[in-house]
């Protein structure tokens, strides 16, 4: 069985011969190309707005404005998965440069763009506010009025939010765990430092793309997007619609990374095609996307009690989470990430204060690592200044202090097949993490080693069904509404039904997500799928397969306990002759279709405001290891070895597994080393490709290998996301030991890298 | 304004009214409906556009239609014969060299375009030959692999 192995996707043909269609390509006769106009001020009111000029483009068919938009009855012109802040067109504020403030269709997509251009707008500019320090002193300009009523119940919200009402703050997120100040009074030692990453962007190379049709009332969109029952249900809550009358297909994506978690451009496609009574396709310019939706931007200080005998007895922490001008999932970003910055240590007392401040800035919101990427940035680079205070070798350091099976975290869950200390291990052996920590080159070039080691959560409390079916051809389809966004999750349910009925993999077709025909899932997000939706295909294949054999036995007049299936078909074992196909079995039923459900569910949930309960119902775990060169002449960092050890407790398909991994180790290197969204009062500086560096064949690390670590009988562990936020603390530890200075603030470009040596220079002259 | 070019796409000769400042990839996308040729950056940075022009790998995304005019236009669609994928594609499913795919037609036609530039490239060529063609999935050191492994069965005689 192709279950463990190194299997191609089965829709490996397609990809290659470029056949494959995203959801950019979908396309409907009459179908109307959509385009904005956005928001060149940070901060302002509407004053005025001529769309004439816009109107008068040939193929123009509409020009909308959020004017238009108040004016609809029953339409409720904002949304937002966890506080409804974000209108689908500006109303009579933009609060960050690209806010939509028109929409224009027509009937090529360069009449949209055209007429888009020509929108007049004319501003009264407000005081803006980029930085979430600042925006949390008394009179920061107010991004929003949050009222105690808000957020809305009913709404995607899952868990209790925390916002500071009269203040740009949306969600404060608190762990309280022992008491921090016994914990630092029993400390020998007591540091304290602050860490800042930058935004950066998914640069998905599709873009976001959603295409919108309207018939009697009922509402379609094809998008790519990772939430589509959660777009579904806040598109009926735009239109003041029953769920039932919204239908979110999924085709595939090139690509996401969190940019496609939750709606972005399906409430502008849906009220376009409302408007124009025709199919309307939205689909973003590549400037458009890096001010779509960001990686947070966080501040972070630690603080950390120690003993002399390198003991952690507490970490107090308070971080903050720019997530520019819309919450999106920012509440939520700051609660992950304020368990995740505790780390996958024993520590007594905790107190951590997680904050998600609103700024004028592009919102900020699900990005590979979630949260995660940011909080080892900031605690993984603590440890290793711990252990140089202490004297201790950082990987002795972590190992005295590392969770191991069976014991609290934080949020006071106990944990299971607890794997930290063994990936940390390995990856440090496996890039000799035993020889001189650090070696000079003699003309100024200096390497060394780091090391990080992270766990990070899946969503809990969630819930995944899909449905296995077999027709009279005796074909398996899987109906789930886990999106393939090119980790292989067609690939994988297929696997895992085609295991279960005995027939190939290839042979097994899996239907794209369709709101109206794939059962129910939370969404494609947090390295869940392989586990909590390939367990409902698991179980929907297993039933199917009972029935099947209850079927044929009756046929056979056996007892069920006497069939075995091969081939597609259910035969008496050992008896090849009385073989009945799956489809005659479908036939002798009655029905065109035998069809089985399957459930996965996880329980837990944490207080918002001690943080204690379940965080995640399993964990992923995962370490890094590098070995740098820094060229002190320049401060150019390069990575000579990253290595990433992974959790994965069983592999389903090494191919995409190991996939999952590379890729991770890339995205970090990119992180580490360049990537960083900049503005200058509020104005994107670098939103395109050539300023804005992503990774190429040529910023590849000399070597790149990794660990996949399986045990016999374990269950499958998300690997989507685990391998990244271990690579930039892991750098940023490397180079410190290269360097002797601490860069505190991702990405570590050569001009920071050659401050910091300057600054230590200065510190010793 | 629009104007009349002609151009082999495929093997096929097509005589196509384009507007003087369309792209080739406008043209190729939405006229032509070749849906494997993608738009990433807009700027000629990322490869996903990639088509052959007369063999040479380019930004269809920079290219204005009226200057292909007589030109031999190869896209991934004109790669494989019938069922039959290109050595290259066949070392890019062997190897798994890909995730979302968004970046393959593109990847696929440079390798392309290299092998046949040289037939033995080491891995620091393969690198800097496809230098512009990103992929975000980051399915790079399987992409190297897939490239030696095809340019391997092309001095093989292709089997």
């Amino acid at each position: 069985m192709s279950v463990g192995q190194a299997v191609p996707m089965i829709d490996a043909v397609e990809r290659v011969t470029g056949r494959i269609r995203f959801s950019q390509d979908a396309s409907l006769p009459g179908m109307l190309h959509a385009a904005a106009m956005r928001s060149v001020v940070p901060h302002g009111r509407i004053v005025r707005i001529d769309t004439a000029a816009a109107l008068e483009v040939p193929g123009v068919v509409a020009v909308v404005t959020g004017e238009d938009l108040r004016r609809l009855p029953g339409l409720r012109p904002v949304y937002g998965p966890q506080i409804e802040d974000q209108p689908v067109i500006a109303l009579d504020r933009v609060r960050y440069v690209g806010d939509i403030v028109a929409l224009v269709a027509a009937e090529t997509p360069r009449a949209a763009q055209e007429a888009a251009a020509l929108v007049a707008v004319e501003y009264e500019e407000l005081p803006a506010v980029f930085d979430p320090l600042e925006a949390l002193e008394p009179g920061a300009p107010l991004l929003h009025e949050l009222e105690p009523e808000r957020p809305h119940e009913g709404t995607a919200l899952y868990f209790g939010i925390r916002p500071q009402f009269g203040t740009n703050c949306c969600n404060l997120f608190r762990m309280r765990r022992g008491d921090v100040a016994r914990g630092f009074a029993e400390a020998d030692l007591v540091l304290e430092e602050t860490f800042r990453t930058p935004a950066i962007q998914h640069v998905a190379m599709e873009p976001h793309a959603a295409l919108a049709l309207w018939e009697d009332g009922r509402l379609t969109v094809w998008s790519g997007t990772q939430t589509p029952f959660n777009t579904r249900q806040i598109l009926a809550g735009i239109f003041g619609l029953p769920v039932e009358h919204v239908r979110v297909i999924v085709p595939p994506m090139g690509g996401s990374y969190g940019c496609k978690v939750f709606p972005r451009v399906e409430p502008q496609a849906a009220l376009l095609a409302y408007l124009t009574g025709r199919p309307v396709k939205l689909v973003l310019r590549r400037d458009e996307e890096f001010v779509t939706l960001t990686r947070h931007a966080t501040v972070v200080t630690i603080r950390l009690g120690l003993t002399r005998d390198g003991r952690i007895t507490a970490k107090e922490v308070r971080a903050y989470w720019n997530t520019g001008a819309y919450a999106d999932c920012g509440p939520d970003v700051a609660r992950k990430g304020g368990f995740g910055i505790v780390g996958p240590y024993r520590i007594p007392h905790v107190a951590v204060d997680s904050r998600c401040v609103y700024t004028n800035l592009p919102p900020a919101g699900a990005f590979r690592g979630y949260a995660v990427t940011q909080a080892a940035w900031a605690s993984e680079s603590m440890m290793d200044i711990a252990a140089d205070a202490l004297g201790l070798d950082p990987l002795e350091f972590r190992l005295r202090n590392l969770l191991r099976d069976s014991e609290t975290f934080a949020t006071g869950e106990t944990l299971h097949d607890v794997h930290f200390a063994e990936c940390l291990e390995r990856a440090a052996a496996a890039i000799g993490w035993e020889g001189p920590p650090r070696r000079e080159l003699g003309d100024g070039r200096v390497r060394a080693k780091g090391l990080a080691v992270v766990m990070k959560g899946m969503t809990t409390p969630s819930r995944s069904e899909a449905k296995v079916g077999i027709d009279r051809s005796g074909r398996v389809t899987v109906y789930s509404s886990t999106v393939e966004l090119g980790q292989g999750a067609r690939t994988v349910l297929a696997q895992l039904a085609a295991e279960a009925l005995g027939v190939p993999y290839q042979e097994v077709r899996v239907v794209d997500p369709d709101t109206a025909r794939t059962p129910f899932d939370n969404r494609t997000t947090s390295s869940r799928s392989t586990y909590m939706m390939g367990n409902a295909v698991r179980q929907a294949a297993l039933a199917l397969r009972e029935r099947l054999l209850r079927i044929a036995a009756e046929r056979l007049e056996v007892e069920p306990a006497d069939l075995e299936l091969a081939d597609g078909n259910v035969r008496v074992a050992g008896a090849p002759a009385s073989a009945l196909g799956f489809g005659v079995l479908v036939e002798v039923s009655g029905q065109e279709e035998l069809v089985e459900l399957g459930e996965s569910r996880n329980q837990g949930g944490l207080d918002p405001d001690t943080g204690q309960g379940i965080a995640s119902s399993h964990w992923h775990q995962g370490a890094g290891a590098v070995e740098v060169e820094v060229d002190t002449r320049t401060g150019k960092v390069t990575i000579l070895h990253a290595h990433a050890s992974v959790y994965a407790g069983k592999v389903i398909n090494r191919h995409t597994a190991e996939l999952q991994n590379l890729g991770n180790i890339v995205f970090g290197v990119g992180s580490a080393l360049f990537e960083e969204l900049v503005y200058d009062q509020g104005q994107p500086v670098n939103p395109n490709l050539s300023d804005y560096l992503v990774p190429s064949f040529l910023d590849l690390p000399e070597r790149m290998t990794h660990d996949l670590l399986e045990r016999p009988g374990a269950e499958v562990h998300g690997l989507g996301e685990t391998a990244l936020p271990v690579i930039p603390a892991a750098v940023g530890n490397a180079v410190a030991r290269a360097i002797g200075a601490r860069v505190t603030e991702l990405p570590l470009t050569p001009e920071r890298v050659l401050r910091a040596i300057r600054a230590r220079g200065g510190e010793r002259g | 304004m629009e104007q009349s070019i002609t151009i082999e796409l495929n093997g096929e000769r097509r005589a196509i009214t384009v507007r003087t400042d369309a792209t080739l990839l406008e043209v190729l996308r939405d006229g032509c409906g070749l849906l494997s040729v993608r738009e990433t950056c807009g700027i000629g940075i990322c490869g996903a556009c990639t088509v052959l022009v007369d063999g040479v790998p380019v930004s269809s995304c920079l290219l204005l239609a009226p200057l292909a005019d007589g030109c031999r236009i190869t896209t991934v669609e004109g790669l494989s014969r019938g069922d039959e994928l290109h050595p290259v594609q066949r070392a890019f499913i062997e190897q798994m060299a890909f995730q979302c795919s968004y970046c393959t037609p593109g990847m696929v036609l440079s390798a392309v375009a290299l092998l046949a530039e040289h037939p033995e490239p080491s891995p620091e060529e393969i690198a800097e030959y496809l230098a512009g063609n990103l992929c975000r999935c980051g399915s790079y050191p399987r992409i190297l692999a897939a490239v030696s492994d095809a340019a391997r069965s092309l001095r093989q005689g292709g089997a």
